[in-house]
């Protein structure tokens, strides 16, 4: 399908991108563009029609680099999947983002698919994304998926809207207790990632606290002494193609027992599904087979599969088990 | 010389048609031939034109003042347009054409319905086009057409179409088609089994996804129309064309160099062409219309999904006694036309059985029509029928390739006639399995969830034979090249290539000495639809045919040239030799041609009629070893290995590639390939290719291509038949099988999908088995 007509900008300073994203009637009137990847199939499917668009891409004040700030690796919005799959920095002291990255999309995308509109993407849900089936998520009145086409949906939802985030990046982002800076009107603020993926609620359908002002500046991620992470995603085919279900899981040894133990679902939830459940039942034990199975089965245990989508329940506790054995291994 | 025999007949109807029979008489290349370019891999002739991009395809037509085109299509699978009004959309700046029902000349389509018809039966349907300057402009207007529909109950599927108080999407009801064939007894067969099988397998709605959709460019010259069209039949988009315009054949030209792949796909003529016309004829300006993505998932055809009850019986020693197939398979809103769908083919004829039965029904649905695919009908029934031979091996204790061996037979059982090639499937059978290792014990990985697996599968299908009418020209120019000229299309195959072979062959010409010509209803022979995989086995002769009497009159006239006897002259490698001459001494063609220029050699050939004592079919056997991985359900196929029969290889390469492709299409439709149908709306899920998932180069394993090459020498001169479509049929049972072999779990449903495959495996470990 073919675009409607909008207007395009360059704007010079993150200031006018925020004075202008302040000013605009509604959220999706003025958009920030950043690679594209999203938005422009979005528009091309027509299930947003911006008016104007705010290319973010040659900014002062935003950058694409990567680096390390105060034990934090610090990655600015504007950094591409490409730069976090091969980049040193990302590879040496978080290999689970950098796999994340290169398991996502294809090298085309992600040549210019930016980290910032990784985590601000909409679901991919086809009834959201069909133009023709209002759902609720685009301000309808019902989910058509819950009794629908739902095998690709989610296990945990506490949202009229049962999508699931697209996110490879956010599922290890949150297992690595990430946070993520934002500027807008009031000045800049940094909000934990757990904080800034919320499931989307009547008052607000969206998929995150992202203010209508504000921009995603970077993400830090703690380097914490000792601590390794892994990735394993499920696809229906071996690339090009959304997480089925994923899971990023992170520890450090601390005299043989882990600690600062984080189990994170992909696939599963309208958001990063972490369980503290889980979470809970490696803390302070040795890495080790019944242990991983019973993490597994807590991190599921609250699982409500709607009728097409039961396999994830299966799918999703060996890929947390799969995930630890990894972090064990490394 | 061509015979020519013309028969008249008249019809009850009174209506007088004439029966042509004609054909030049022409040697087989026997088996002890000595061939310098038929059989030797050669890449294709158009490769650097495709590599640089200067190849013209559908979408690269550029005509001054060219137009875009785009079709509005209906968002309900059924529904009665109550009101269609385009003013605001024609009134859009840049909008030359507008058409719908409300102003569109009343032109038949499908059985009972019209070109726009008031009636919408699919969601996808066309309801209006425009014609503009710009495709943004199109999409615009598109958005401005007031169409008001009043929605119909509606079917997406056999069960709820065979319903009691289903909704009829046609006036006779929901069943399109009964056919049933019977032989010998099946009842008392599977009585007398010892053991037997009875299951309900499914396959899905396949969608074709050629990478070049479908679409054209026309443009008017007077009362005359050209056509420049994505199309495996331009001779048929001719005829098409002038019926529904009411020109004469003569008044259309129809041209193709290119295509980016149809499948089947683009063997009718759709909707889009005629209205690409009409839209051209009221703006005055070519126009071009081009489908985008989601008009190639709803409207332009997709491999019929079936529900197959199969019951099949042996004898302890794996006789089969009994085979017996109830075929139900959706064809969508409309019988679109084309090559059919036939299931029920491989049941009566793969395997040596006296008593077969089969039933197969057609059932109207409210989704875009089914219209063939690649070995239509044949890839549906391979899955069933080879996952239950599989099972039946299993339950016998029998290798799954002696229990095919077992029933192995050459004679073609449902025409009661020998096979042209009694022995292809046998040679299939030996050439698969000793280059695949099988029955050797394949290696398990150290971990225990990575299970290995190998499977067998084989096939014949109906077509490849070729068929005649279909002719050639050949003309020796001045400076001793020729210009071969058929009608026919190369719709990516590598037609060019294999065919200007042929030429350069009988010719006894250098490959670079032959020009060939296609693709152009003004400038060529009339050559049929390039689909059953018949194009090389229907023009191949007729280029021989050609080629060899240009060539004979080639050396009567060196023969005058030279002061030689005729006999004692042949043309090699482009040169004209005189026996016990040393080689030194040949002349070049161009001597003898440029000697009577302007005079030139300029002969037609005539593909003459196939044998009626044979049966001719294509064979194939495809074995292939996956790993499966029980804890997250992920297949891997770690390679397949082909043996197809198609008589004569004319050129290793693109044969290869044939079934490569064939295989890669295979192994989308065994794993991830399947159309989603809302059941709510009747909205089609995933029409585009992010959702859809055709397999990407990590999921392809190698395949090897091993060559069988016999040549088929009853079958016609080149003794080459079809390979077009037979390399998709085996490939999804023989996953399946090697599934099973892996982890024991047995799919009766396609694709094999992560979700299906994880539920398989957790429902077995439910039940306490071990992983
Ligand atoms: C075919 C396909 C396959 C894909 N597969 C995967 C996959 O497997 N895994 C995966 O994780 N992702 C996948 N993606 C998604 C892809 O990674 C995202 O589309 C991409 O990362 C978005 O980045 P972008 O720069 O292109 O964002 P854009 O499309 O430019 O923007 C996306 C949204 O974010 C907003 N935005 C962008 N940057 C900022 C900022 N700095 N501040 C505020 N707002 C901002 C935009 O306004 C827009 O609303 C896939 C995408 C496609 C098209
Ligand atoms: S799951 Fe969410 S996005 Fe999908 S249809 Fe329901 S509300 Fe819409």
């Amino acid at each position: 399908m073919t675009m409607r007509t909008f207007a395009y900008a360059q704007p010079e300073s993150l200031a006018d991108v925020i004075a202008a994203l302040g000013a605009a009637p509604s959220r999706d009137a003025v958009r920030p563009l950043a690679g594209g990847t999203d938005l422009l199939t979005l528009m091309k499917g027509d299930i947003v029609a911006p008016d104007r668009l705010l290319d973010l891409k040659r900014l002062t004040g935003l950058d694409d680099t990567v680096e390390i700030r105060d034990n934090e690796l610090v990655l600015g919005a504007l950094t591409t999947l490409t730069a976090i799959e091969t980049g040193s920095l990302v590879g040496e002291h978080c290999p689970a983002l950098a796999k994340a990255a290169s398991l996502a999309a294809t090298p085309q995308l992600r040549n210019r698919a930016t980290l910032g509109g990784n985590l601000l993407q909409r679901p991919r849900c086809w009834y959201f994304r069909e133009h023709l089936i209002p759902c609720w998520l685009k301000g309808g009145d019902a989910c058509p998926a819950r009794e629908g086409e739902n095998g690709l949906h989610a296990l945990f939802a506490d949202s009229p809207c049962v999508a699931v985030h697209p996110s490879d990046l956010a599922t290890v982002l949150l297992a690595m207790d990430a946070t993520v800076t934002v500027r807008g009107d009031a000045g800049e603020r940094a909000i934990a990632a757990g904080d800034f993926f919320v499931q989307p609620d009547e008052g607000r359908r969206r998929e995150n606290t992202l203010g209508g002002d504000e921009v995603v500046l970077s993400v830090a991620i703690p380097l914490i002494p000792g601590r390794t992470s892994a990735y394993h995603k499920a696809m229906d085919r071996k690339a090009w193609a959304f997480a089925l279900v994923s899971a990023a899981c992170s520890f450090r040894l601390d005299g043989g027992v882990m600690r600062d133990v984080r189990v994170v679902l992909g696939g599963v939830a309208p958001i990063p599904w972490r369980s503290t459940a889980a979470e809970a039942a490696l803390d302070g034990e040795r890495p080790g087979a019944d242990v991983f199975a019973r993490a597994a089965a807590a991190a599921l245990a609250g699982a409500e599969p709607l009728r097409h989508n039961g396999y994830k329940v299966h799918l999703a506790r060996n890929l947390v088990i799969e995930a630890l054995e990894e972090v064990t291994r490394a | 010389m061509s015979t020519w025999q013309v028969e008249r007949q008249e019809g009850e109807d009174g209506e007088v048609t004439l029966s042509v029979a004609e054909g030049t008489p022409l040697s087989p290349w026997d088996a002890g031939a000595a061939l310098r370019i038929v059989g030797t891999p050669r890449t294709r002739l158009e490769g650097v034109e495709k590599v640089t991009g200067s190849a013209q395809y559908a979408y690269d037509v550029r005509l001054a003042g060219q137009l875009y085109a785009g079709i509005l299509r209906s968002p309900h699978p059924h529904a009665r347009l109550t009101r269609v009004d385009t003013t605001a959309a024609a009134a859009l700046p840049g909008v030359h054409a507008v058409i719908s029902l409300a102003d569109a000349p009343d032109i038949d389509w499908y059985d009972d319905s019209k070109l726009f018809d008031p009636t919408l039966r699919f969601a996808g349907d066309e309801v209006a086009a425009v014609a503009a300057e710009d495709e943004d402009i199109v999409a615009d207007a598109l958005r401005l057409v007031v169409a008001e529909y009043e929605p119909l109950p509606f079917a997406i599927d056999i069960v709820a179409a065979l319903a009691p108080g289903a909704t009829p999407i046609h006036e006779g009801g929901n069943v399109e088609s009964e056919k049933t064939y019977e032989r010998g007894d099946v009842e008392a067969g599977l009585r007398a089994a010892d053991v037997t099988f009875d299951r309900v397998l499914t396959t899905q709605t396949a969608i074709h996804h050629s990478l070049e959709p479908h679409g054209c460019t026309v443009a008017w010259e007077g009362e005359g129309v050209t056509v420049w069209e994505s199309t495996q039949s331009i001779f048929d988009v001719r005829q098409q064309v002038a019926e529904k315009l009411g020109l004469g054949e003569s008044q259309v030209r129809v041209i193709k160099q290119h295509m980016g792949g149809g499948f089947g796909s683009k063997q009718i003529v759709w909707k889009q062409t005629v209205i690409a016309a009409l839209l051209a004829k009221r703006s005055g300006r070519p126009v071009q219309l081009m489908l985008d993505r989601e008009g190639e998932s709803l409207a332009v055809g997709n491999r019929n999904p079936t529900r197959q009850r199969l019951r099949l019986g042996a004898t302890a020693d794996g006789t089969l006694t009994a085979i017996d197939v109830t075929i139900h398979q959706a064809i969508g809103a409309h019988s679109a036309g084309g090559e059919g769908s036939n299931t029920a083919g491989l049941y009566q004829t793969l395997y040596a059985c006296p008593n077969v039965r089969t039933s197969q029904t057609g059932v109207y649905t409210n989704t875009g029509p089914a219209v063939a695919f690649r070995a239509p009908g044949y890839v549906e029934a391979a899955f069933a029928l080879e996952t239950g031979m599989d099972d039946l091996a299993r339950q016998l204790g029998m290798d799954p390739l002696a229990l095919r061996l077992t029933n192995y037979t050459g004679d073609d059982q449902s025409k009661e006639m020998p096979f042209s090639q009694p022995d292809g499937l046998r040679a299939c059978y030996e050439k698969a399995t000793v280059a695949f290792g099988w029955g050797e014990t394949i290696e398990q990985p150290a971990e225990s969830h990575r299970r290995r697996g190998v499977g067998i599968a084989a096939h014949h299908w109906v077509g490849g034979a070729g068929d005649p009418p279909g002719y050639a020209w050949v003309k020796l120019n001045p400076d001793g090249r020729a210009d071969i000229i058929t009608g026919t299309q190369d719709i990516g195959t590598g037609t060019r290539t294999g065919l200007a072979m042929v030429a350069a062959e009988e010719l006894g010409f250098t490959l670079d000495q032959v020009t060939f010509h296609l693709g152009d209803t003004a400038l060529g022979p009339y050559a049929p639809v390039s689909s059953g995989s018949a194009t090389m086995a229907t023009i191949g002769p007729a280029i021989r045919a050609a080629a060899a009497e240009a060539k004979a009159e080639l050396l009567a006239a060196a023969a005058a040239f030279l002061e030689e006897p005729v006999e004692r002259l042949s043309v090699r490698d482009g040169l004209i030799r005189v026996a016990g001459e040393p080689e030194d001494r040949a002349t070049p063609v161009a001597a003898v041609t440029g000697s009577m220029s302007p005079h030139m050699i300029q002969t037609q050939g005539a593909r003459g009629g196939n044998p009626e004592d044979v049966s001719i079919q294509t064979f194939g056997v495809q074995c292939a070893e996956v790993e499966v991985d029980t804890r997250t359900g992920e297949v891997t196929i770690l390679r397949v290995v082909a043996a197809h029969d198609c008589g004569r290889i004319i050129n290793p390469t693109t044969v290869d590639s044939q079934v490569i492709g064939g295989v890669t299409q295979g192994i989308g439709f065994a794993l991830t390939e399947e159309r989603v149908v809302d059941a709510a709306t009747g909205i089609v899920l995933n029409a585009n290719l992010e959702e859809y998932k055709v397999p990407t180069v990590s999921d392809i394993p190698g395949i090897q291509n091993v060559h069988v090459g016999i040549p088929d020498l009853k079958a016609n001169p080149t003794g080459s038949k079809g390979i077009g479509e037979p390399p998709l049929i085996p490939t999804a049972p023989a996953i399946a099988n090697a599934v099973f072999d892996a982890v024991g779990v047995r799919f009766y449903d396609l694709p094999l999908s992560r979700s299906r495959v994880v539920d398989a495996l957790a429902a077995r470990e439910r039940q306490g088995m071990p992983a």
